[in-house]
């Protein structure tokens, strides 16, 4: 009997257990950072942001109009670069590398990075986006039993996000990009998320390929002169 | 009501789930290294690549999952590690090449398969796969998808080798794997074990059904239950095809035809007289052609046969070697061996259809790729899948490991090295089938083996060996060696080394001499010991069958006369007298519920207690796959089983930490288990280890306290320090935050020294950590709120700040033993190195500060000289600190002045038309540019200005493990006196100036 009890109880677990949908998670999810209405009011944002690595520091001012364009300053031990990504184009200014002036972005790196343009939380936008949910399961992250939701642009790109059921944050995203003839996984975490003056939820630390950035300040809506986004030099 | 009491029933069960119990995610980040080795690798089971981008391969392996190439076979990256690791075929949908299904469980049938758990299936590539069934099949030899339809899939089962199964035969589903139908099948006796689809009309499918089994003293290849099928209808009825094929009895057969011209087919038919069979009508008849040995060595275990996907008289038979036709089978030749040896035993070729030049090979020594056709092969050397079936570590430093593999060999290799451990330190120590491979302790020797007890003991310093395998006396009967024959060194005395065929021997003089130390510790049942007559249709005893064997030796790590001994027919043995006599315990294990007879797979005496002894057993060649781990505290007399539910795989090894006696480690077929509290609670080892490594051996360093871990399909891995396992009691893992005591820190720039430049291709593993780690616990993830991880020095000055990681469970921070590099000033053309470095902390205790939240949870830390450098005495560590404090202030200070020119310069731009603005604006620029470099425009021209060269001679000192020498000292004082001069002259300059202007 007792058998028979515990057997029901793993199949009520398992029905709980996927019984959620992928709109059902996400619609968690988008109201634990705020809701949608908050994150549509965002049209742009500056970010100012710092990684520190061995005692030393990278400074990283992140300037965007939401779906329009992106620059991002990085200064290192004295020196200043840049990345710009705009709908139609892209340069690198990266002197720490050796160079000299700015380098255009292959067409196939500026297509694929379309998605860094939307200042929204993904889950926010994805429908008007044409992109398809799929709830994948639980997934073991680090010792938190996540959901796993997959979503799949028109081009047939995937992210994969990691959603913490306590607090219905992502937690971990992996985005598959094809391009230039090699398929690359960028990986980013997701922490330390505070709710900000306009109401939304927002990671203060994101984990990348090379390290922590640690959000120091977050403005919101400021007017942007539309002249950053023209490489300098 | 009866609902409500269940939801409490659930309530109260989530609950239970919710109070912390130790489990896989609080060890995340111990993060296992794959050791490899990729310069050896192991049997690959099935290659397939997709037609429309044939960059993307596909490579089935025995135990080590799935691998997945986007180039090609530049380079691979396992996408199976979370189930099970054998693989017996994947099947690709060339329609839609992002659904694959895969079949678990490897189809070459000898004495060492593993077993698979069933069908999975991915839509993605390989991201996310899903169990679809046939959980009972145990082995699938193939899987193929309609051509035209993804949801239409065909999986052919031999089903079970070690007993009678309902689940054998021929499946097809028509709905993407959620359900299936058994369209072939003949007796639980017969499985089906070769499948073939025409490319031109899918519903013509040809299957061969074979009847095999295996014992554990015997195998059986062949039966009235074999034979050739055809089917015109996908698989609604089938007719047996029997014209021009041998007299059955059958055995194994292996077909194929060819994609351009379908009717022309091959059939390798295992029958009293084996041989290659043509049909030129679609399999209606068949001519029996005369072909080499390798065509048809061996077939149950070599059932590879391909075709040119363009060219029907281009004939492919990867066997015992490679051998090629191009006359349709008529004769064969086989490859060069221009490019080096190509390892024998092949299962797996697929051919690029749009290159029909490109080959890719799987042999039982890992993947080949060909240009030409096969005739000349390239190995792969970044698979690291080899299957070991024992490790061993020295006390060497840094310590080395040892192991032999499945078909390739004895091998060691150092667990760390300059630079990481890459394909080229691995050193090969003897040959065939490599088994247990143990050092002396005397450190220049090793005793290695290879199947059926040949043993030899191999001199490390010139790498000759002596063969040492006790002969059988007048005395005695023929000796019975397993296959998998043990030789070990004592645990409590190390210069006894024993070996064990049906008695046991010890030697204490290195195999010199040997000393018969037991009667038949077997149960000596003469009926499992008719190996000559192995094999079935085809002779095959090649010592895998030897029976009623000693498997495993132990002695106590307390009592060098205490010994036990498990046996492959299931006694458990034990001496406390070094083996005057002998008491079996096999009656006792028995009563606990593990079955008599059971294969006695490892035995363990305690490190703590003489009388506590653990031991698996397994069950696997009578059908029987449960986890048998047992424990007596009796010394035998009787046994408790010791069960959990998150068992999976029968068992291989159970090995107890020497430290902590509730930390105990289990291996079995299918992962890697831990318990912390003696056995009550166990966890799945996750950390980078694929949750269902096949765990052969299980090894815990006595000084760095490495887990080493030896699997039977991935190769080595090493968990480095499992201190913090021994640590965790019930106690911390109730609390939110705990941070662990912090190991001593040796002050120096690594143990490991500098490599040469980065390794090109290969499997490379990095090293363990320099330094230990400052290990907190964390009850939760931190999705909210900081960690933050300072060091403060006796004055409790801070020294650094790093941020800590987040993770639930325990959570590791490095620090680099330095404190803040200064900064740098702005206007540099080139990355400047001071900029990223400090001088290394003097020795001392210091405070390491952990911040959660807004929470300060304290420890310290000792930082102590590095004793073992010869080179740096303690007073000269300060004076290099002292010298690199100073060249620190240096760089301070003419950062300091290129500031305050870039604040004049600033200034004075604003109104550059001034000519007294002009006027400084020169003068100062041209002292910037003494200060530091300003021209260069390419970070290949090196400009060195004073800046440069303090950075460089800070770096030096920064990094310095000697006495500094005279002149290193004696430049300080020259940048010294240069910046002196350079400061006033930028004074002067100010003064110059500053009165004529207005800012």
């Amino acid at each position: 009997m007792k058998k028979l009890i515990l057997s029901l109880c793993a199949v009520l677990s398992l029905q709980l257990a996927f019984a959620q949908t992928a709109d059902e998670i996400i619609n968690k999810h988008i109201i634990a950072i705020g809701g949608a209405e908050n994150w549509k009011k965002i049209n742009s944002m500056v970010m100012d942001a710092s990684i520190k690595a061995q005692g030393a520091e990278i400074k990283v001012t992140r300037t965007q109009i939401h779906n329009k364009a992106m620059r991002m300053d990085i200064a290192v031990a004295g020196m200043n670069g840049y990345q710009i990504l705009t709908q139609t184009a892209g340069w690198g200014y990266m002197p720490f590398a050796g160079q000299t002036k700015a380098e255009p972005m292959t067409a196939d790196d500026v297509k694929t990075s379309q998605d860094e343009l939307s200042l929204l939380d993904e889950f926010v936008t994805y429908k008007e986006m044409g992109k398809k949910a799929e709830y994948l399961g639980k997934d073991d992250l680090d010792g938190t039993e996540c959901l796993k939701v997959k979503l799949t642009d028109k081009d047939g790109q995937e992210t994969t996000f990691w959603i913490d059921p306590a607090t219905f944050y992502t937690i971990k995203q992996v985005q598959k990009v094809k391009a230039n003839g090699k398929e690359v996984e960028s990986v980013s975490t997701y922490s330390n998320y505070k709710k900000i003056d306009e109401g939304i939820v927002y990671p203060f630390s994101i984990g990348g390929d090379n390290g922590d950035i640690e959000i120091t300040k977050l403005t919101i809506n400021s007017t942007i002169d539309e002249s950053l986004f023209k490489p300098s030099n | 009501m009866k609902k409500i009491s269940l939801a409490i029933l659930l309530l109260a069960s989530l609950h239970a789930v919710a109070q912390t119990t130790v489990n896989s995610g609080m060890f995340g980040m111990l993060e296992a290294r794959q050791l490899g080795p990729g310069t050896m690798s192991g049997r690959i089971t099935s290659i397939v690549g997709v037609n429309s981008d044939t960059k993307v391969i596909y490579v089935g392996t025995a135990g080590g999952g799935i691998w997945k190439s986007t180039n090609a076979g530049t380079s691979f990256r396992p996408i199976f590690d979370k189930y099970c690791q054998s693989i017996g075929a994947i099947g690709i949908s060339q329609k839609k090449p992002a659904t694959i299904y895969v079949g678990t469980g490897e189809s070459n049938m000898r004495n060492s398969v593993s077993i698979g758990n069933g069908m999975y299936k991915t839509t993605d590539a390989g991201d996310n796969w899903k169990f679809i069934g046939l959980d009972s099949t145990e082995h699938i030899s193939k899987v193929i998808v309609h051509p035209n339809n993804d949801q239409i899939v065909y999986v052919a089962v031999p089903g079970p080798l070690w007993s009678d199964s309902r689940h054998r035969g021929l499946y097809k589903s028509v709905n993407g794997g959620e359900s299936w139908e058994k369209i072939l099948y003949k007796d639980e006796k017969t499985g089906c074990a070769e499948l073939l689809m025409d490319p031109k009309n899918p519903d013509i499918l040809y299957a061969a059904m074979w009847q095999f089994r295996r014992q554990p003293f015997s195998f059986n290849s062949g039966g009235e239950g074999s034979g050739m099928f055809k089917s015109t209808d996908g698989g609604a009825s089938w007719k047996e095809i029997t014209n021009g094929l041998p007299a059955k009895p059958f055995g194994r057969i292996a077909m194929a035809l060819a994609p351009s011209d379908p009717k022309k087919m091959w059939a390798i038919v295992e029958s009293k007289s084996t041989g290659l069979y043509i049909s030129e009508d679609g399999g209606e008849s068949w001519k029996n052609q005369s072909a080499t040995m390798n065509v048809c060595a061996r077939p149950f275990y070599f059932s590879t046969f391909e075709v040119d996907p363009k060219d029907a008289k281009r004939v492919y038979r990867p066997g015992y070697e490679f051998s090629y036709s191009d006359d349709g089978g008529y004769s064969f030749s086989g490859a060069s061996g221009d490019g080096g040896w190509v390892h024998s035993d092949m299962h797996a070729l697929w051919i690029n259809p749009d290159n029909t030049n490109l080959l890719y090979l799987g042999t039982d020594g890992g993947v080949y790729k060909s240009i030409d056709k096969g005739i000349t092969w390239t190995f792969t050397h970044s698979l690291p899948v080899g299957q070991f079936y024992h490790v061993a570590y020295d006390l060497q430093k840094p310590y080395r490991v040892y192991g032999g593999l499945q078909d390739n060999g004895s091998w060691m290799a150092p667990s760390a090295a300059p630079g990481g451990i890459s394909n080229a330190h691995w050193s090969r120590v003897g040959g065939g089938d490599g088994f247990w491979t143990i050092p002396d302790a005397d450190g220049q020797t090793v005793y290695s083996e290879y199947q059926g007890g040949n043993m030899s003991r191999v001199n490390l310093q010139n790498m000759k060996s002596e063969e040492i395998q006790p002969k059988q006396t007048s005395q005695e009967e023929k000796l019975r060696w397993n296959w998998n024959t043990p030789l070990v060194t004592g645990a409590k005395n190390s210069k006894n080394l024993y070996t064990g065929a049906q008695y046991l021997y010890r030697s204490v003089n290195q195999g010199r001499d040997w000393t018969r130390i037991s009667g038949d510790l077997t149960t000596n049942n003469k009926d499992k010991q008719k190996q000559e007559e192995s094999g079935g249709l085809s002779a095959d005893n090649t010592s895998a069958e030897n029976h009623c064997t000693i498997f495993t030796i132990a002695e106590s790590p307390l009592d060098a006369n205490m010994i036990w001994v498990g046996t492959d027919d299931g006694n458990i043995q034990y001496t406390t007298d070094g083996g005057k006599t002998w008491k079996n315990t096999a009656s006792a294990y028995a009563a606990a519920g593990i079955p008599a007879g059971t294969w006695v797979s490892s035995i363990e005496p305690s490190h703590f207690d003489k009388n506590t002894v653990y031991a698996t057993f397994e069950n696997h060649m009578y059908g029987d796959h449960a986890t048998y781990l047992g424990k007596s505290t009796d010394m035998g007399h009787s046994w408790t089983r010791i069960k959990h539910n998150d068992f999976t795989g029968f068992a291989h090894k159970i090995c107890e930490d020497p430290v902590n006696k509730n930390l105990l480690f289990l291996g079995t077929e299918m992962g890697l288990f831990a318990t912390l509290d003696g056995g009550n609670h166990w966890l799945r080892m996750k950390n980078n280890i694929p949750e269902y490594a096949l765990v052969r051996d299980i090894k815990i360093h006595p000084e760095t306290h490495d887990l080493i871990v030896g699997t039977h399909g991935r190769g080595i891995f090493i968990v480095d320090d499992i201190s913090v396992m021994r640590n965790l009691t019930a106690e911390i893992w109730e609390k939110d935050v705990y941070l662990f005591p912090t190991a001593a820190m040796t002050l120096n720039n690594g143990q490991y020294g500098w490599g040469g430049p980065e390794v090109s291709g290969g499997w490379w593993a990095g090293n363990p950590p320099s330094n230990p780690s400052i290990d907190y616990y964390l009850k939760e993830r931190l999705n909210t709120g900081s960690a933050e991880i300072s060091i403060y020095d006796a004055n409790h000055t801070l020294i650094q700040t790093m941020p800590g990681s987040k993770r639930k469970g325990i959570n590791k921070v490095y620090w680099n033993l330095r404190g803040l590099p200064p900064k740098v000033a702005e206007g540099s053309t080139k990355m400047d190195g001071a900029g990223f470095t400090a001088p290394m902390v003097l020795p001392g205790t210091y405070t390491i500060e952990l911040k959660i939240k807004d929470q300060i949870y304290t420890s310290k830390v000792q930082c102590v000289h590095d004793a073992d450098n010869k080179d740096l005495s303690a007073a000269d560590r300060t004076l290099v600190y002292n010298k690199a404090m100073q060249l620190q202030q240096l760089y301070n200070n003419i950062n300091a002045d290129v500031d305050t020119i870039q604040y004049y310069k600033t200034k004075l731009k604003a109104d550059s038309n001034s000519k007294v603005n002009k006027a400084m604006l020169a003068d100062i620029e041209k002292i910037r540019a003494e200060l530091m470099a300003t021209k260069q425009t390419s970070i290949f021209a090196d400009e060195e200005k004073l800046r440069e060269k303090t950075s460089k001679l800070y770096g030096s000192f920064c990094s310095m493990e000697a006495k500094p020498n005279d002149i290193q000292l004696k430049a300080i004082e020259a940048l010294d006196e240069e910046y002196k001069q350079l400061n006033k002259k930028l004074k002067a300059t100010l003064e110059k100036h500053l009165p004529k202007l207005n800012l």
